[in-house]
């Protein structure tokens, strides 16, 4: 059965681009390599190439978000400074005015959801992008200002001259090197080419997450009906609880143009431990009552899965090596659901040191620290930062998301509920049954717990 | 036929008929693993369980979609990227080619 799935699969032939460079180019010294063209490495090739200098970006894909599956949220502000009304060039599948928490359990939904015509004007809140979109739009910002981009092309390792990074090897089929003043490694969440070059350490599968995910096809005018939403719009909702089967993780729902994504992760560790198999997981959600309702007439058009960092600011490795800095999801920059925002940000700052450091001829860590502190002086460490505690809290309270999610909705549930018994009584039976779940004084200290974290 | 198998479908891969870009590092360690949580963790279903003693895994390795978690829950699992051009391409909706 499945020779045949490979069989009808036939293997294209892979471009010649680059291959021209193997011989003479070695000799060639960039100003920067950037090793993977994603919101991170694209940002930072674009903005250094911009500013002049001679860039070269390399991705293992055939082109732009190859690699990635599906959509994400734009948050519009951040991206606007960096990329000024970026909405009228990036094609964003739905302006975002709709934001909602759900609390779920088996059969029941507690939601909180804010929406607000006041998110439908320019600056806006948030879009939602496909990632192959955006990413495309990205490396051709890069192209238009002069960076070299050569797709196809996978960095192995990178080559040092004693502790200073000079150049980077690419593997097979090139099996080529190249060199430059100045490394920017953006190979995202599983940085095999810092781990391998003995720069980053190896990731703990407590700190990176799992996440699986289908693209589902919708008529537009469905999307609209079912989420309430006038034209154009969009809705994020964030699953909490029943979607990740007991363990601390998220699953959220992302309304594009025409189709819609559904997503759920946990831990590594917590998938590992747990038997369950993620695609399975991702099925159990779709099957809630619901969620079901939302999906009637849809046809999967994309499953796919990716890593992300969730280790918070405590999980950050060294950013700043002699002749190398670190950025993205590679650097670890992602804050709960922030990721793409911080990964372009990271990739502007670096592109301020690479800068500096050039016109002063220095490539050493003192020089190229710029970087971490133009990221430490900015929302993006500062909230890391804010948020720092939030991945020990959930270690310590394995069981916060599911329980506290089963409280919510038992609560809710028998406030909804007409009893025939007297208003008193129903708030005593009330209070003894959700005591009766998790102790007056325990749930107490835990929510004594959130508030430290919470507060800072 | 299986959930994986169904989503697959929806995948294009470049495949390396060349190289094994997933590889179990020592058989042996597997023969004796009672856990087994690659069997369950992978997203796309690359490790199999074998009849076979002398192979008690077998890697579908043209089926990865390179999240390269496996690498983390395992000691003996060895994940590279594959190389420039090949492995799993995302292309939501579009025909295979």
């Amino acid at each position: 059965m499945l020779t045949d799935w490979y069989k009808a699969k036939k293997p294209r032939k892979i471009g010649k681009q680059g291959n021209l460079h193997n011989e003479s180019s070695n000799v060639k010294k960039y100003d920067v390599i950037v090793v993977g063209a994603g919101p991170a490495g694209a940002s930072a090739a674009y903005f250094m190439a911009k500013e002049g200098l001679d860039v070269l970006l390399l991705e293992r894909g055939p082109f732009p978000g190859s690699k990635s599956c599906g959509g994400t949220s734009l948050i519009a502000e951040h991206t606007h400074k960096l990329f000024p009304n970026f909405w009228e060039e990036c094609h964003c599948e739905r302006i975002v005015i709709q934001q909602g928490y759900w609390f779920m359990t088996e059969d029941s939904l507690l939601s909180s959801s804010f929406q607000s015509m006041k998110l439908a004007a320019a600056p806006y809140n948030h879009f939602t992008v496909k990632r192959r979109s955006l990413y495309q739009w990205l490396v051709d910002k890069a192209k238009a200002v002069g960076a070299f981009v050569y797709f196809n092309h996978h960095v192995a390792e990178v080559i040092f001259d004693g502790t200073q990074a000079i150049g980077v090897e690419v593997s097979l089929p090139q099996k080529s090197r190249f060199f430059a003043n100045v490394i920017i490694l953006a190979d995202g969440a599983n940085s095999l080419v810092g781990e391998r070059s003995g720069l980053i350490p190896r990731v703990s599968p407590e700190n990176l997450a799992l996440y699986v995910k289908e693209t589902i096809a919708l008529p537009a005018q469905v999307i609209e009906e079912r989420f309430n939403l006038s034209p154009g719009y969009g809705s994020l909702i964030g699953l909490i609880g029943y979607p990740t089967a007991g363990f601390n993780g998220t699953g959220s729902i992302h309304t594009f143009k025409d189709s819609i994504n559904i997503n759920v992760g946990l831990a590594i560790s917590d998938f590992a431990i747990s038997g369950i198999r993620p695609h399975e997981l991702l099925d159990r959600v779709k099957m809630h009552p619901f969620i079901q309702t939302l999906l009637i007439g849809g046809k999967t058009i994309e499953y796919g899965g990716s890593v992300i960092p969730e280790g918070g600011y405590h999980a950050i490795p060294k950013l700043v090596h002699p002749g190398l800095l670190v950025i993205g999801d590679a650097a670890s920059l992602v804050n709960g659901t922030h990721g793409i925002n911080l990964a372009m940000w990271s990739g502007f700052f670096a592109s301020r040191a690479v800068y500096e450091s050039k016109k002063n001829r220095d490539f050493s860590v003192k020089k190229l620290s710029l970087y971490r502190t133009l990221l430490d002086e900015s929302f993006v460490m500062q909230d890391l930062k804010a948020n720092a505690k939030i991945a020990s809290l959930q270690r310590e309270l394995p069981y916060l998301f599911d329980l506290y999610t089963k409280i919510a909705n038992d609560t809710a549930y028998h406030v909804a509920k007409v009893y025939s018994m007297p208003k008193k009584a129903k708030r005593k039976f009330i209070f003894k049954k959700i005591t009766s779940i998790q102790p007056i004084l325990k749930m107490a200290s835990d929510i004594w717990k959130i508030l430290k974290v919470v507060k800072g | 036929m299986n959930k994986i198998d169904d989503r697959l479908k929806f995948l294009h891969y470049q495949i390396d008929e060349d190289w094994q870009h997933v590889i179990v590092i020592d058989e042996a360690i597997c023969q004796n693993c009672h856990n087994k949580q690659c069997l369950t963790f992978c997203p796309s279903g690359v490790f199999r369980e074998n009849k076979e003693k002398k192979q008690p895994l077998l890697i579908l390795y043209k089926q990865c979609i390179e999240c390269g978690g496996c690498r983390l829950i395992c000691n003996n699992i060895d994940f590279s990227y594959p190389k420039g051009g090949y492995g799993v391409l995302f292309m939501e909706g579009e025909e295979q080619l």
